[in-house]
């Protein structure tokens, strides 16, 4: 019997993945690793570089997404996350360094991805009123914008003004 | 700056090139490539970056569903929303495995 015939259809209209991105933010994507080491590895940077807090996503079964507080410039965060790399001996993430070094900005993505969901908070460890309180803010602005793609004629009047309040008040603050 | 990203891999209407051959002055023969009227669908992988207010960011990502990026696109959502066309081809984003 083929797909017809048993009345299944195949799945259409597949959407683009959309990701959050910029240059001061401390981000690890550490893929294949069990949560405890996330957990040490994430907080043992934080105190060897004095991060004040983070939060951990995960993005998948054995996958995920560190988000540190403190701002630091383009060229720190790049060695801090180079400093992750070599102790961890993490290959995946040697590799994500390398591709956000050619893209000058890193991104995490906030967005499902073929089969996976979009990435969930799990744990948050010290301050989080800088850095970890805009990634969430942009989070849930991606997170409406994914909604919005599905149908743009079928939108919310929250989703719109949920862009208005976040996307402005974060754009202020960075210009 | 803070911005989003949106990125994937896509079927996508673009030119077919040609290649032609001109022998110069010197007696170098040259190539050049010229777009012809001819278009192919092909698959390819791009990613624009996004950066503006809500309002701009969402009919941005609107229009992003339809037209697909021009390899790496970094524009002002404001810009791309009065002439995606300028930044994109248009085409449909198909799911297959991207790193981010």
């Amino acid at each position: 019997m083929g797909i017809r015939g048993n009345g299944l259809r195949k799945k259409s209209n597949p959407k683009p993945i959309l990701g959050y991105t910029d240059t001061e933010t401390v981000k690890l994507d550490l893929d294949n690793m069990p949560f405890k080491w996330v957990k040490y590895w994430s907080v043992k940077t934080l105190k060897q570089f004095r991060l004040r807090g983070l939060i951990i996503l995960k993005s998948s079964a054995s996958s995920y997404h560190v988000v540190f507080d403190r701002p630091v410039p383009w060229s720190k965060n790049v060695g801090i996350v180079a400093w992750v790399c070599l102790v961890t001996k993490h290959r995946r993430l040697t590799e994500w360094l390398v591709m956000q070094l050619i893209k000058k900005g890193s991104t995490l993505r906030v967005s499902s991805k073929k089969d996976k969901s979009p990435p969930r908070l799990i744990y948050r460890y010290g301050e989080q009123e800088q850095q970890v309180k805009d990634f969430l803010q942009f989070r849930k602005l991606g997170k409406a914008l994914a909604r919005a793609e599905i149908d743009p004629s079928n939108r919310k009047q929250k989703d719109i003004s949920d862009f208005k309040h976040t996307g402005c008040s974060l754009m202020s603050r960075v210009r | 700056m803070k911005s989003i990203a949106v990125y994937g891999s896509y079927l996508a209407r673009i030119p077919v090139k040609q290649r032609y051959w001109v022998k110069r002055a010197d007696g170098v023969i040259q190539r050049y490539w010229k777009h012809t009227k001819r278009m192919k669908v092909a698959e390819m992988s791009g990613r624009y970056e996004f950066w503006g207010k809500g309002k701009d960011l969402y009919q941005a990502v609107v229009k992003a569903h339809k037209y697909m990026p021009k390899r790496f696109v970094n524009v002002s959502a404001e810009k791309f929303a009065e002439h995606p066309e300028q930044y994109g081809y248009q085409g449909k984003w198909i799911e297959k495995e991207v790193e981010s």
